[in-house]
């Protein structure tokens, strides 16, 4: 089966890649399924929508446009190598430019999000596949990962691993004290206290969201770690 | 080579005016030449701190707007002839003047002065940007409070964007009897969590409540705790290497080195 969309994270962030060869309308259902089931992942985040070499008529894009309005995102950018679409592009008041395929974020064969530095208040970090922190990511910051969040450090802030669904993600850290957690569509505010002092792990267990020590995770859950 | 600081904060009323003109009057102090400049547009009071207020003919805006010459509305200070208050208009807001005139604005400034002071206004929005706009580094203020910290921690990624280096932390009335009692953050706490480089601790002293009512800064009292550490500070932005004191608020105690726990100020190396 051909994949009717796909979502990249780049260097200028989110990238959607519609389908160029499929029918629209399986394509648009296909988007608005994908939006509907991520749809914590999405809010807000600016994305490049790219078509390909697909020629979008006017109606087409107000379409699209609508759609992804109804979601609460915002399209920065049209790519498309059709010129057609990129001056009906213009015509509605989108950026348009034609592909760039060169563009790749410095990411891992897998598909992660490397981070090396403090995330601080106010900031945000989106990735469609696992984010690894190595530092702090402080309260206020947010870390919105469509797989696994590991943070080499304090997690204070917020955090949502499996953004756009996956309920079999985890989220560690070597001091697990964030604002909020969040795991696919389950919410967990953070135990008040002290710090615990050594890793720990999030994961979904049942129909909830689970903490514990990563010795005892480690031990009790997968004997394959 | 004159140096363009900006001292912020993001939250308001942790002492960004108090610390602008006291460094400024302790750098003068030094010997050096230096101009403070009032950015917090329709809100000013870095004249009202340093008792300059009624000497006020013209402004930034004015110069901005080509109504008069730099110079014309330079203020000098009371007691250091090489200390000038350049201040913000007090009728007008923020949307006054650009980043690229505050950038014109601070070039003119280090033809004449060694050091440029920028006291920027509370926020993250324009004005804030104005004042970081034309700066060489920035000094981030806190107190050791929760909500202090949180918003220094947003400054300090917003400054980190717009590529003005590392920033240097001051922190603010630090009451060091409630920290060993527990009900203050630490030097430590602050720390960890902002992971910047310290430039002074500024104990909490009563008596900058009236040294500012009074329009007269803090470093020129030799009694005031407040003032030794703002002239330490100086002394660290100027490039000497001085350990952190920190003023305990019972002047029967020693004053406890900071040097000992392993936490140094940095010199301006960089």
């Amino acid at each position: 089966m051909t994949t009717l969309v796909a979502i990249k994270g780049g260097k200028d962030g989110l990238r959607l890649h519609l389908n160029e060869a499929a029918g629209w309308s399986d394509v648009l259902g296909a988007l608005r399924s994908q939006l509907g089931q991520g749809a914590q992942f999405f809010n807000g985040a600016r994305v490049i929508i790219d078509i390909g070499n697909r020629s979008l008529t006017e109606e087409q894009l107000a379409e699209l446009m609508g759609l992804m309005h109804e979601h609460h995102l915002e399209a920065s950018a049209l790519a498309s190598t059709s010129r057609e679409s990129r001056s009906a592009a213009r015509a509605a008041g989108v950026v348009a430019r034609p592909v760039t395929r060169s563009i790749t974020a410095p990411e891992s064969p897998d598909g992660a999000l490397f981070v090396w530095r403090t995330v601080r208040s106010g900031q945000i970090v989106r990735h469609h596949g696992h984010i690894t922190v190595v530092g702090d990511v402080n309260a206020g910051a947010e870390v919105v990962a469509g797989g696994s969040v590991v943070v080499w450090g304090r997690l204070r802030g917020t955090v949502h691993a499996g953004a756009l669904g996956d309920r079999a993600v985890i989220i560690c850290a070597i001091e697990l004290r964030p604002m909020q957690l969040r795991i696919a569509d389950l919410i967990a505010r953070a135990p008040d206290g002290a710090a615990i002092g050594h890793p720990e792990v999030a994961y979904i267990d049942g129909d909830q969201i689970a903490v514990e020590s990563w010795e005892r995770y480690r031990r009790s859950n997968r004997s394959d770690l | 080579m004159s140096r363009v600081i900006t001292i912020t904060s993001g939250k308001g009323g942790v002492g960004k005016t108090t610390s602008t003109a006291n460094l400024g009057a302790a750098l003068a102090l030094q010997g050096l030449k230096v101009a403070v400049v009032d950015a917090d547009i329709g809100l000013r009071n870095l004249d009202v701190v340093m008792g300059l207020e009624n000497r006020i003919v013209y402004d930034l805006v004015d110069v901005v707007e080509g109504r008069c010459r730099l110079r014309q509305a330079l203020i000098k200070d009371k007691h250091f002839p090489d200390l000038c208050l350049l201040p913000a208009a007090q009728t007008r807001d923020k949307d006054a003047v650009t980043a690229d005139d505050m950038i014109a604005l601070t070039n003119q400034l280090r033809a004449e002065f060694d050091y440029v002071l920028i006291d920027s206004p509370a926020g993250i929005e324009a004005g804030f940007r104005n004042a970081i706009a034309g700066a060489d580094e920035v000094l981030i203020v806190t107190t050791p409070e929760v909500a202090a910290v949180r918003d220094a921690d947003r400054i300090i990624g917003l400054v980190e964007a717009f590529e003005k280096g590392h920033p240097r932390l001051i922190i603010n009335r630090l009451k060091p009897r409630m920290v060993s009692r527990g009900e203050m953050m630490s030097i430590e706490d602050v720390l960890q969590i902002l992971a910047i480089d310290l430039i002074g601790v500024v104990p909490d002293d009563e008596q900058i409540v009236t040294s500012t009512n009074r329009g007269e800064v803090a470093v020129l009292d030799r009694s005031s705790r407040a003032g030794r550490a703002f002239a330490e500070i100086a002394r660290r932005l100027a490039g000497e290497d001085v350990p952190i004191t920190v003023f305990d608020d019972n002047p029967g105690l020693l004053n406890r080195i900071f040097g000992a726990f392993g936490i140094r100020a940095r010199g301006s190396e960089r």
